[in-house]
């Protein structure tokens, strides 16, 4: 059966920030400079093509763009500047625009302004929300104790709520991520105990990025793993030792060193990211969709306002810390409420799923028999030489 | 026969020849021979020093034959006649054995190879004292010139033609100049308007005091030989019709090309469905500014076919060479008319081999065409689409850089038909006494070293008629042919080859039986003295109508019976 082409994929594919993929002339050299490139996942020449040809569902059930890591080898290896690197980084835009079943994910990807007014309303809903009820029952010169402003008990209780709306929204993406990646193929039926056996590539590529390594260029997977710890040695204190670590003034050092640790990867792999945007250092940071800069201004501003409310409070200054604090989460809660679900962040999800789902319709793949191969007649007066 | 001073010169040729022939053997047993004053061998003697050698003997022992037992005449007896004439005997005392390539290289060495060079030695010896000193004749040459098509090559051939002095006859069927060509909109890579190259081709055409231009016309007929022909123009204006005879000493052949005929192709739907069109149908419509269906709508979808009667077993085996580009420029021209409109390219292969083409191929697919690439023999079939689906037309093709079977919209498709040879090809052929090889299209002499002249001396072909060519390549040709003519007509006359057939008036007996045979159209009769004569500007000396002729009466001069017998004879001893 034929599939009909979308023509217009290729103009939609636009604001995504795949550009020059309509230069493309299928030499193949991404697909074979690429060291993930491998049977039966083979890119990035095979997803242009789709692009091109705008075969729309075969894109949205591939894996492919998942299995790249943006090592940028393949943008300088071709001949015809068609940026292969960068479609696969826009591919992903794309599939995150599709997994989200809300179109929030569509809206912000497609217009940088309006992802922006949501985070802009975001920070004033939940900033007008704290100040108020701060106000209704502590005083704003008390970080912490009794009459706090802020008190950290409660703080951990809204943490938790939030990250359970997020997380529902989350593994309903993946799970649509699922369904259109393997799920409704009808070619492959994979075993449950395939699933079971491939599982542990979850937290494995989750934590170590040991593919990313593979990449000819090391630094950028050191940038990229510094970063990923960061973020999860931040997100677990909060998640878990928030209590523990808020009250002041005194510094637990046992816990606090993890948190310097963490500020300072955050720091150090934001600010690298930021220069190489700006100056365009690396093939990776040639090109900067609308959203690559916001996710980056609200990683530098939750970063800072993390430091100053810190230093403040351990300076005694409560009512000024107190202030910084209702900023920084004003930071923070658009950062992950949008970004998680919707935007940039949720790659920290369907990247580990996707290897895993790989594993998983690889075997599958191998699974199904093979087409009996036509026996060889031969006439027994050509081996009549016997 | 009076005793003749032979001198034999054997050649190692490096090693080509003296690995698997004892040539000091040659020598030895050709120094024994009747005749034989000296035998030499010597490592190349085509070098200068081998031929100083041959002249040196020639003078200071006064050699009157020389044999060169060498490589094939083909190859260097022009060197060695001039070698004689420096010396100052006949040039065609001259005989090549040839134990080169019909000897050295192709036997595997031993006794056996050195024998066969002895004998073809020996046969030369023989053979070379019967040799006359034959004398070389020129004839006038006409400096008018005759040219048939009045296309964009037929005229830059003209006007270079004209420009450099010589007087032209330009002869045109259809009522205007400018023939394919004109029926083009703009041209590629660079798209500029072939409107306005054409027309400021007629324009110097018609104004030129050099050229007439016989449009309506036809040449009747081309008679003579290169330097003297006489040629017939017929011309018809309304029921009026005329003819004249014009006096020209060459004639430049630019035909052209018709293009292929779309019906023929039945899974294009060419015929039944009204908006797959052709290429130059679209053409068409470009020039009238106006892109849309037959139904009088928008396209959104357009699609290109390529290789359509070309490339394939089935017409034309051969590439047209031009509708890659014309392809390109049709996206171009479709985003520039409709900028909303999507543009599919459906190739087999992507032949932008010149220049600014690939570039223009780049431009092509930045600017979003899809190019889609089908397998040669897989061709894609068109179908009528249903109201739902939104677009006229549905396009299945089974493509190669996504091995999948896809179906792709189309409100317009375009057709690119190939360049086929015109249907009068062969009578042009027989008019002017050219060959045409199996597609139609008129040979040259020599492919690469000789492109633009025949092997009937004195017509010359460009452009198209002889391939499908681009317009660059084709104007190129034209003045290649025209550059030919001017340097020959500028002596004023021509030599002719003093080999050619001769027929004894006394012992012909007019049975006409050469002047069918001969391949160069060489020999006429003369009605009046019933025999037959040789053109001898025209003989190639062939040989076909001497072995022929039941009277014995023609002599192939430096072929003659004496002279083959005394060959044979030396070869056999």
């Amino acid at each position: 059966m034929a599939i009909r082409v979308n023509p217009k994929l290729i103009d939609d594919l636009e604001v995504y920030g795949a550009q020059d993929v309509s230069k493309c002339y299928h030499c193949g050299n991404c697909s074979a400079t690429c060291p993930f490139s491998k049977e039966p996942f083979i890119f990035p020449r095979r997803p242009m093509r789709f692009l091109q040809m705008g075969l729309e569902k075969k894109l949205e059930s591939s894996l492919e763009p998942w299995l790249c890591y943006y090592c940028g080898e393949c943008s300088d290896e071709c001949p015809r500047d068609a940026e292969p690197g960068e479609t696969m980084m826009s591919l992903r835009r794309w599939l995150t625009s599709r997994y989200d079943f809300t179109g929030i994910s569509r809206l912000f990807y497609r217009s940088g302004k309006i992802e922006l007014l949501a985070v802009v309303g975001a920070a004033i809903l939940t900033g007008l929300g704290f100040v108020l009820w701060g106000m209704s029952h502590g005083s704003i010169s008390n970080y912490d104790g009794p009459n706090a402003f802020l008190p950290a008990g409660s703080i951990h209780i809204f943490d938790w709520a939030l990250a359970g709306v997020l997380l529902v929204l989350l593994l309903t993406n993946c799970a649509r991520m699922w369904w259109f990646t393997v799920g409704r193929d009808e070619s492959i039926s994979p075993s449950l105990g395939s699933y079971v056996r491939s599982l542990y590539l979850l937290p494995l590529h989750f934590i170590t990025q040991k593919r990313y390594a593979k990449c000819e260029r090391k630094r950028p997977w050191g940038i990229h793993l510094g970063l990923m710890l960061s973020y999860l040695t931040m997100l677990i204190l909060i998640m878990f030792f928030l209590p523990l670590f808020q009250p002041g003034p005194s510094i637990d050092w046992r816990l606090h060193v993890f948190g310097y640790l963490a500020t300072a990867g955050l720091l150090g792999a934001t600010i690298y990211a930021l220069r190489g945007r700006l100056k365009k250092t690396e093939a990776q940071y040639k090109h900067s969709h609308e959203t690559d800069w916001l996710f980056l201004a609200l990683l530098m501003f939750v970063t800072f306002t993390g430091i100053l409310q810190h230093f403040l409070h351990r300076g005694g200054l409560g009512a000024a810390a107190n202030v910084t604090y209702v900023v920084h989460l004003m930071g923070v809660v658009p950062m992950l409420g949008l970004e998680v679900p919707f935007s940039k962040w949720s790659h920290l999800a369907y990247r580990p799923l996707a290897m895993y789902f790989a594993q998983v319709k690889a075997e599958a793949e191998a699974r199904v028999p093979e087409a009996v191969p036509e026996p060889v007649v031969v006439s027994s007066r050509v081996t009549g030489v016997m | 026969m009076e005793e003749r001073k032979i001198g034999v010169y054997v050649c190692n040729c490096g090693t080509n020849i003296a690995k698997m022939v004892d040539c000091d053997g040659v020598c030895e047993h050709a120094a024994q021979q009747p005749g034989v004053v000296l035998a030499k061998s010597y490592k190349y003697m085509c070098s200068n020093p081998g031929q100083e050698m041959i002249i040196e003997d020639i003078k200071e022992q006064g050699l009157d034959r020389v044999v060169v037992a060498a490589c094939s005449p083909r190859m260097h007896e022009p060197t060695f006649r001039k070698a004689l004439q420096t010396a100052g005997i006949s040039p065609y005392f001259l005989e090549m054995a040839n134990i080169r390539e019909q000897c050295s290289w192709v036997h595997d060495g031993g006794e056996a190879a050195t024998e066969k060079a002895r004998a073809l030695t020996l046969g030369a010896i023989r053979r070379v004292q019967y040799h006359q000193p034959l004398e070389r004749r020129s004839v006038n040459m006409c400096p008018n010139v005759l040219v048939i098509g009045g296309g964009f090559v037929g005229m830059t051939a003209a006007l270079e033609l004209a420009d450099g002095g010589s007087q032209v006859y330009l002869v045109e069927r259809q009522r205007n100049l400018g023939g394919n060509v004109a029926r083009v909109d703009l041209t590629a890579p660079y798209l500029d308007s072939a409107r306005d190259m054409v027309t400021a081709l007629i324009t110097r055409t018609m104004e030129h005091p050099n050229i007439f231009v016989f449009l309506n016309s036809e040449v009747g007929s081309l008679e003579g030989y290169v330097g003297n022909f006489r040629a017939v123009v017929d011309t018809v204006w309304g029921d009026q019709a005329t003819s004249n005879e014009y006096e020209v000493g060459n004639v430049v052949v630019a035909t052209g090309y018709k293009e292929f005929d779309a019906s023929r192709v039945t899974h294009y739907g060419y015929g039944k469905l009204p908006n797959v069109i052709t290429s130059f149908e679209f053409e068409k419509m470009l020039r009238a500014g106006r892109v849309e269906t037959k139904e009088g709508k928008t396209p959104n979808y357009a699609a290109i076919i390529h290789c359509v009667g070309s490339r394939n077993r089935e017409f034309h085996t051969y590439c047209s060479r031009v509708c890659c580009m014309t392809a390109l420029k049709y996206a171009h021209e479709l985003k520039s008319a409709v900028p909303s409109c999507y543009v599919s390219d459906l190739y087999v292969d992507m032949h932008a081999f010149g220049k600014g083409h690939e570039d223009f191929y780049r431009r092509g697919s930045e600017a979003k065409t899809l190019f889609l690439m089908y397998a040669k023999g897989d061709h894609p079939v068109i179908r009528k689409a249903e109201p739902k689906d939104g677009c006229e037309m549905l396009i299945e093709v089974n493509e190669k850089l996504s091995r999948e079977v896809i179906e792709i919209p189309a409100d317009l498709v375009i057709l690119m038909v190939g360049m086929e040879a015109r249907d009068d090809s062969d009578a042009v052929a027989r008019l002017v006494n050219i060959s045409r090889d199996k597609d139609g299209w008129f040979i040259e002499s020599h492919p690469k070293l000789d492109p633009v002249a025949t092997t009937t001396d004195g017509i010359y072909i460009a452009g198209a008629c002889a391939a499908p060519k681009d317009i660059p390549d084709s104007v190129a040709q034209a003045r290649a042919a025209a550059a030919r003519i001017l340097a020959r007509t500028i002596r004023g006359t021509i030599d002719i080859d003093a080999v050619f057939a001769e027929v004894d008036e006394d012992k012909c007996c007019g049975c006409r039986i050469c002047n069918g045979l001969c391949p160069y159209s060489a020999i006429e009769f003369n009605e009046e003295k019933k025999r037959s004569n040789v053109i001898s500007a025209l003989c190639k000396a062939c040989g076909a109508c001497v072995a022929a002729c039941p009277s014995s009466a023609i002599t192939a001069r430096h072929f003659t019976d004496e002279q083959i017998f005394a060959q044979i004879e030396g070869v056999l001893a």
